[in-house]
């Protein structure tokens, strides 16, 4: 391998953990600048997402039936938790969500143990997927290649709808005032409550895309958890270009300096993390100006 | 703000003597469990003096406790420092990571500050973890013990060590207590109860919150210290940010702002969790359960509900004597 292909592999390696990394927090970001809920579930979500991808994909033998189902499960998974939970707690302090996602995350990972059992499990990558593909002179799996794209998709998907159609209209003065958008007549729990099914449908879509590369296991939840907060905090929460740019950051970070500076490449993360909380602590893209 | 009640000193006494109680009558079992509690309550001490009282919810207690085990496993273990200076140095060396912390976060709050812990944390494991000369997540063997054999205490029997745990139980909490009856400690209460009027009155915020993480740190990483002597092994698993979790669990279970909640809550929560571990190796379901219902149904936690009810009872009584 040439120089430029290896570096251009690694630069394909980084957008495709950037992605999976955006899927994650453009949910979570979207759910705390909307509701002021701090949800630490969100990975938990995520592990269901690839669990529940596994048991379809076993019972269908089809992976496609596993991609669209998983997001759904993890939604009604989600819509459950909001009845249950979430919707009592939102007009708590932060302390208080921390602690009951917290506890929520202990309760879902041992759940999904009890189910699932504690050893990985895998979803074969669909055959259609399979094999490398060429692209500017280099193969690359095509796998990966998929889930570049459907991240960047998903991408220009929310920002085409948060800028162009009314719906994103509303969020938008949602998340800049809330109590201004309701008295224009914009029914913010309801729109609240869309919000959240979304930001659930995504993380369970990370998660069930994820199954093939990383294979699903109960640690999951926690370890991807902390990597996506880092996204949303470093990219101010509640925006969306706040979390492109974080995600983009982050996994570029983490895959070029594990080549760069193999030692020290886990820390610079928190470092850059510890920095922006000093220097800007409302983040690089923030929602309200 | 902090006083030392009457009902707060009948409380720690009682679960002291349970402690000490439990731990010569029954074996080596019933020992172990009693050194589990008397850590886990220092290391809940230590964050209800910062979150209880100055309103700073750190989620990188777990983390700073690892910091104090490691500081003195690897001292100890691998230049065979003598294990009292490698103490001062796990104390010294907690208090500072607390107080550049706390100098970073000072101007952060709410659900930012919590994170910023999480992440200051994690960023503890993962040094600890990927060093070599820390033997990695392997972790370090041959950790020492003090030597206390000129006042004729043995602290490789199990009871005796068993009881210096619970002796540095009570003395955190009696650490905890003074200083926040000290003018420190009622000027942290008073920036946690108005942080800008406390800056208008002239007072650095930034130092005071600092100084308050440092304190609590240092008395973290005393548990930490403690701990390691405990196992005499140490490993990343000391650092893990669940235990910064379990112990705010510990904290609300108890009683968040009282000092002496962390205490029982040490006690119910350990207790619990080899009660229901005799049944079912699912204990964190339940812990995550108790915990949920716990912050869902009221914040005052069990020693707070108990404080709450005797005062209450005890105002009433007042109002109906001057009624009478």
């Amino acid at each position: 391998m040439s120089g430029t292909e290896f570096w251009a592999t690694q630069f394909l390696n980084g957008l495709q953990l950037s992605m999976l990394l955006f899927l994650l927090s453009v949910g979570l970001t979207i759910i705390f600048g909307l509701m002021h809920f701090v949800n630490l579930a969100h990975g938990a979500l995520y592990m269901l997402g690839a669990y529940i991808g596994v048991s379809i994909a076993m019972w269908t033998d089809n992976y496609w039936a596993a991609f669209f189902g998983a997001p759904i499960g993890v939604t009604i998974i989600g819509i459950a938790l909001y009845t249950g939970v979430i919707k009592r707690m939102r007009k708590e302090g932060p302390m208080s969500q921390v602690l009951v996602t917290f506890g929520l995350i202990f309760v879902i990972v041992d759940l999904v143990r009890i189910v699932w059992g504690s050893i990985a499990l895998g979803i074969p990558t669909p055959e259609i997927l399979q094999g490398q593909v060429s692209i500017f002179g280099i193969s690359y799996p095509a796998y990966r290649m998929f889930i570049i794209a459907l991240g960047l998709a998903v991408m220009a998907g929310l920002s085409l709808m948060l800028a162009r159609t009314s719906y994103g209209a509303m969020l938008r003065a949602s998340v800049e005032n809330g109590e201004m958008a309701s008295a224009m007549g914009i029914d913010v729990e309801k729109l609240l409550f869309s919000v959240f099914c979304v930001g659930c449908a995504l993380a369970g879509l990370a998660g069930v895309v994820a199954a093939p590369v990383f294979s699903a296991t109960p640690a999951m939840a926690t370890d991807i958890l902390i990597p996506t907060l880092i996204v949303v905090v470093i990219g101010g929460l509640g925006s969306l270009t706040g979390a492109i740019v974080g995600s983009l950051i982050v996994g570029f970070i983490q895959t070029f300096g594990a080549v760069l500076l193999p030692s020290f490449s886990s820390i610079l993360v928190y470092i850059l993390l510890a920095g922006t909380l000093i220097i800007r602590p409302e983040g690089l893209v923030p929602a309200r100006k | 703000m902090f006083y030392q009640t009457s009902i707060k000193t009948v409380c720690v006494a009682a679960v002291t003597f349970g402690l000490i109680a439990y731990a010569m009558l029954g074996g080596y079992f019933a020992r172990e469990i009693v050194i589990e509690i008397a850590l886990l309550a220092m290391l809940a001490i230590a964050l209800d003096f910062l979150a209880g009282y100055g309103g700073m919810i750190s989620l990188c207690h777990g983390a700073i406790y690892g910091v104090g085990a490691y500081i003195f496993g690897a001292t100890t273990a691998l230049s065979g420092t003598d294990p009292w200076l490698a103490a001062l140095a796990a104390i010294a060396g907690t208090a500072l990571f607390g107080w550049i912390v706390g100098a970073i976060t000072a101007n952060v709050g709410g659900i930012f500050f919590i994170m910023a812990t999480l992440a200051f944390g994690q960023m503890a494991y993962v040094i600890v973890f990927e060093s070599r000369a820390l033997g990695g997540d392997d972790g370090l063997a041959g950790v020492g013990r003090f030597d206390l054999s000129a006042v004729g205490v043995n602290l490789n029997d199990s009871l005796q060590f068993a009881l210096l745990c619970v002796a540095g139980m009570l003395l955190a909490y009696m650490v905890a207590a003074t200083v926040l009856r000290s003018s420190f400690g009622r000027t942290l209460s008073g920036i946690h109860a108005n942080e800008d009027r406390m800056q208008a009155l002239g007072l650095s915020v930034r130092t005071h919150k600092a100084n308050a993480f440092a304190i609590s740190g240092a008395i973290a990483g005393a548990a930490g210290m403690l701990a390691a002597q405990h196992t005499q092994y140490i490993s990343p698993e000391y650092l893990v940010w669940t235990l910064s979790g379990e112990a705010l669990v510990v904290v609300i279970l108890g009683g968040i702002g009282t000092l002496a909640g962390p205490v029982v809550g040490a006690a119910l929560l350990v207790t619990l969790e080899h009660f229901i571990g005799g049944y079912t190796d699912r204990w964190h379901m339940f812990i995550g359960a108790i915990l949920i219902v716990a912050v869902m149904a009221g914040r005052r936690g069990l020693f707070g509900e108990i404080e709450h009810r005797l005062s209450r009872r005890s105002e009433t009584k007042t109002e109906a004597g001057i009624h009478a």
